[in-house]
């Protein structure tokens, strides 16, 4: 019996989907069996992120409504033995094509088969979300270091509070960029932890990787050395359990010659 | 005569209405008694007899209380006085106990989210931006309030916020509201706000409050 975690996060364009891809992806390669349900009906992207769109034939309102069974539309990556799969969101109806009901009927099935239910939840606290949520157990709050997406974190974390988790929702800082942090121009992820008062489980860089690897169907986790890339697999590894180290936000600074002069004008 | 007794006074008349008896017994009483008072009394024309409707340890309903009065004031000079009871709902108690006591509170109240307390209260918690925490009573702050805190919801405006209220979006007492700015922040952990006689917001020093609400003072240790 696995467990079902939503990705969630209010705001829009704070990176749910690029998470669940690379979160289920990063699971899936430490040999873990994953699901990763898309839930943004009518919206849906994990299917593209993942290079998987063009075998969609069943989608989760098919399953809801009893036209297709569960396993007929579930999606298998060939890329990653057995181990990942998909439940793709209908793309000509809206949020409403489901009850909460029948998402956590869905969703508790996918339970007695995998290790691990990622739900991806859409933008907003509308039906969808509570769709999302319904079949959850736990919850991943994604937020990145601005105020306009920690406020709705926080909003988010309310909403989650209120609902019969297993545990206290976990904190995703995505988007950060070492420069503007180390600057402080950007929020601090001490700050924005302390602030939305829950248990913080990765952080993960701003690199254009992202979404060039998106744009080919590929998760960036693919790509061992890229700094986005161990974020996610570090946050994999925590929700096994194990103890990972945060990410050091401090950027080594190349100095070459010139900068050892100007540090040493600096001085 | 069991269903009911008539005494009087100094300071008026009384009717008392026997717990034991069934209302529709008092009812068919008072009007006998009404009748016979009538009758009896020469009241000059221009007198008007209050009474005081003593109901002991029964409540009664709306419904009732309009029947009673019905009954008596069918004659000009009767009219009711009050309706009083020796006891009070479980509910109405309650709320009197709640809004008599100081509540402690130590929740995360987060964006978006709205608590609201019945009386005092102690607030050991976070407010976030966006979050809203109201009492209707005082509300005596140690925690982080970075939102909206209303003290004396909806009308009072006797009631004070004390504590820290620097980082604070707006505070609001009973219909005032004040948005917090730079300005303003003079505000340390031994600030009040309170309404003056202007109907304004005004905010002053801890050592100020005994002056300006001594009430306060009086209701320190409980109900």
């Amino acid at each position: 019996m696995g467990k079902a975690i939503v990705i969630t996060s209010g705001k829009g364009g704070v990176g749910k989907t690029t998470t669940s891809a690379n979160l289920g992806t990063a699971l899936a390669l430490m040999g873990k069996r994953v699901c990763l349900v898309d839930l943004d009906i009518g919206l849906r992207n994990l299917d593209v992120v993942l290079g998987l769109d063009n075998r969609i034939i069943y989608n989760i309102v098919d399953v809801a409504e009893g036209t297709a069974k569960l396993h007929q539309a579930l999606i298998k990556d060939k890329r990653f033995d057995d181990n990942l799969y998909l439940l793709p969101a209908a793309q000509n109806t809206d949020k409403s094509a489901v009850e909460p009901d029948e998402v956590k009927e869905i969703v508790d099935e996918l339970k007695a088969d995998f290790d691990y239910v990622l739900l991806d939840c859409p933008a907003g606290i509308e039906q969808g979300f509570a769709n999302a949520v319904a079949g959850a157990d736990e919850a991943i709050v994604v937020s990145t270091p601005e105020i306009s997406s920690v406020r709705d974190a926080d909003r988010v974390v309310g909403l989650l509070e209120q609902q019969d988790l297993d545990q206290p929702p976990m904190l995703v800082i995505s988007r950060i960029r070492r420069q503007m942090m180390n600057d402080g121009d950007m929020m601090d992820v001490d700050d924005i932890t302390r602030h939305l008062s829950i248990k913080l489980i990765g952080i993960v860089f701003d690199d254009d990787a992202v979404i060039a690897y998106s744009n080919k169907g590929e998760p960036v986790v693919l790509n061992e050395k890229n700094a986005a890339s161990r974020g996610y697999r570090n946050i994999a590894r925590r929700l096994e359990g194990e103890t990972v180290p945060l990410m050091t936000i401090k950027q080594e600074k190349q100095s070459g010659f010139f900068g050892k002069i100007f540090k040493w004008f600096n001085k | 005569m069991s269903a009911i007794v008539l005494k009087g006074y100094k300071e008026g008349y009384e009717i008392e209405l026997k717990q034991e008896a069934s209302f529709k017994d008092i009812t068919k009483e008072l009007e006998e008694l009404i009748d016979k008072l009538k009758q009896e009394k020469k009241i000059e024309e221009k007198d008007s007899i209050s009474f005081d409707v003593k109901t002991g340890k029964r409540l009664l309903s709306d419904e009732q209380c309009q029947k009673i009065e019905k009954i008596i004031t069918k004659y000009e000079n009767f009219t009711i006085h009050r309706i009083i009871s020796d006891v009070v709902e479980m509910k109405d108690a309650m709320e009197l106990i709640q809004n008599k006591s100081v509540h402690i509170v130590g929740d995360v109240i987060r964006n978006g989210q709205v608590k609201t307390v019945n009386g005092d209260l102690l607030f050991l918690g976070d407010v976030h931006q966006g979050g809203i925490l109201r009492a209707t009573g005082n509300i005596y702050s140690l925690g982080n309030i970075h939102g909206i805190i209303h003290a004396g919801f909806d009308s009072n405006i006797t009631s004070v916020i004390v504590g820290n209220i620097k980082g604070a979006q707006q505070l609001r007492i009973g219909d005032l509201v004040d948005i917090v700015d730079e300005e303003k922040v003079t505000a340390s952990s031994e600030t009040i706000v309170y309404v003056n006689e202007l109907h304004a917001l005004e905010f002053e020093t801890l050592d100020k409050l005994k002056i300006l609400r001594p009430k306060i003072f009086n209701q320190v240790g409980g109900i």
